[in-house]
């Protein structure tokens, strides 16, 4: 079912676009490994694991790199948060065709929650002054779900979150979103700048290849401390602990139903 | 022929600098593959070992043009488990 809620209508004049695209990523444990909980119980194994681009944040990059393709968009701006191998995600970023990038140094990436992210990226999109911030609708890691939705309180830009369609109109004064929802999908329009996150059926990134990885070196990366943006240290949560989910305890087969009755009644006490 | 830095035939030949690319491009995206880069690495030098006798240009290249196609495969499988996991840890 189809839910369409139009704000406004769209205008249809042709104005070359001057839009530029902020896409926040996110360098995180490679979604394909198995994830240990590290001795002390305080987190996880980060020791000599793959790391990776958080594939939601992937995804915003893509949105972002065919929305300059299709000339709605005159530049892609990729900004990280996190310790000096955060470059290798902004270069990845890059090598999918963002123009340039922004890598805001922090060296303890167990201090940036949700709140703390959106206030950096708060300043950053005050200082590249984008008409769109496109996000990951959440990291594999943290699953807060969050940032995107601060950062729009943050900024008083509208939001759309959970984005399987995006389309701009024409003169980027506004754009049109299809939002994945529990009960199906909606449609919103909202007016830029606003704040997009992406989910998966967004698109299908495209794979960084050899030679754009290699074309990706000599892109332009701007270095930026906290307190070159204005924003303040300080960490409002800690995390106590993190612990393995218990197992899951082997399903056994029952021969019948009365063996069945029997472990209902006396093992698993529900009848 | 161009020179390459060292070889991995076992004639000691210097390698076309295309296969040495193909090559390169292969390890990258074994990095990424879902059997792992050491399955990917053994398949490929086993096949490159195989077409290591090839001297006419054009046999070369058309080995190369096989080489990128598998490439181009692997890529497809790389994209579609990552969908399929994502799906299934955030949908199913």
């Amino acid at each position: 079912r189809h839910l369409h809620i139009l704000h406004h209508g769209v205008i249809a004049f042709r104005v070359p676009c001057e839009m530029r695209i902020l896409v926040g990523v996110k360098r995180v444990i490679d979604y394909g490994v198995k994830v240990r909980v590290r001795a002390d119980k305080r987190g996880v194994e980060m020791e000599n694991v793959k790391m990776a681009i958080n594939p939601f944040c992937e995804i915003a990059v893509e949105e972002a790199v065919r929305l300059k393709e299709k000339g709605t968009a005159s530049e892609v701006v990729a900004v990280s948060i996190g310790p000096e191998k955060s470059l290798d995600t902004l270069r990845h970023a890059m090598a999918m065709g963002a123009d340039r990038a922004v890598h805001v140094l922090q060296e303890s990436a167990d201090n940036l929650v949700p709140l703390q992210v959106a206030k950096i990226l708060k300043a950053v999109a005050e200082r590249e002054t984008p008409q769109m911030v496109l996000l990951g609708k959440q990291a594999i890691d943290g699953d807060y779900n969050q940032t995107g939705q601060m950062l729009s309180a943050l900024l008083g830009w509208p939001q759309a979150t959970f984005a399987s369609e995006v389309r701009i109109a024409d003169g980027a004064a506004s754009a049109e979103v299809v939002r994945e929802v529990d009960g199906g999908l909606e449609t919103v329009g909202v007016k830029l700048p606003a704040v997009i996150t992406t989910d998966l059926r967004l698109n299908e990134p495209r794979y960084a290849t050899l030679p754009n990885i290699m074309k990706a070196k000599k892109k332009k990366v701007e270095k930026l401390s906290m307190a070159d943006l204005g924003v303040e240290e300080k960490w409002h949560l800690e995390v106590v602990k993190v612990e393995e989910p218990p197992k899951r305890q082997a399903g056994i087969t029952v021969d019948g139903v009365d063996a069945l009755v029997d472990k209902l009644a006396n093992e698993a006490k529900v009848l | 022929k161009k020179h390459g830095r060292g070889c991995s035939g076992s004639l000691g030949r210097l390698m076309h600098p295309l296969v040495r690319d193909l090559y390169k491009r292969i390890l990258r995206v074994g990095r990424d593959y879902p059997a792992g880069v050491n399955f990917v690495r053994e398949k490929a030098k086993a096949k490159f070992a195989e077409n290591s006798h090839l001297r006419d240009e054009l046999e070369i290249k058309r080995a190369i043009a096989y080489g990128r196609y598998m490439v181009r495969e692997m890529v497809g499988v790389i994209k579609l488990r990552k969908y399929r996991t994502m799906k299934q840890r955030y949908y199913a």
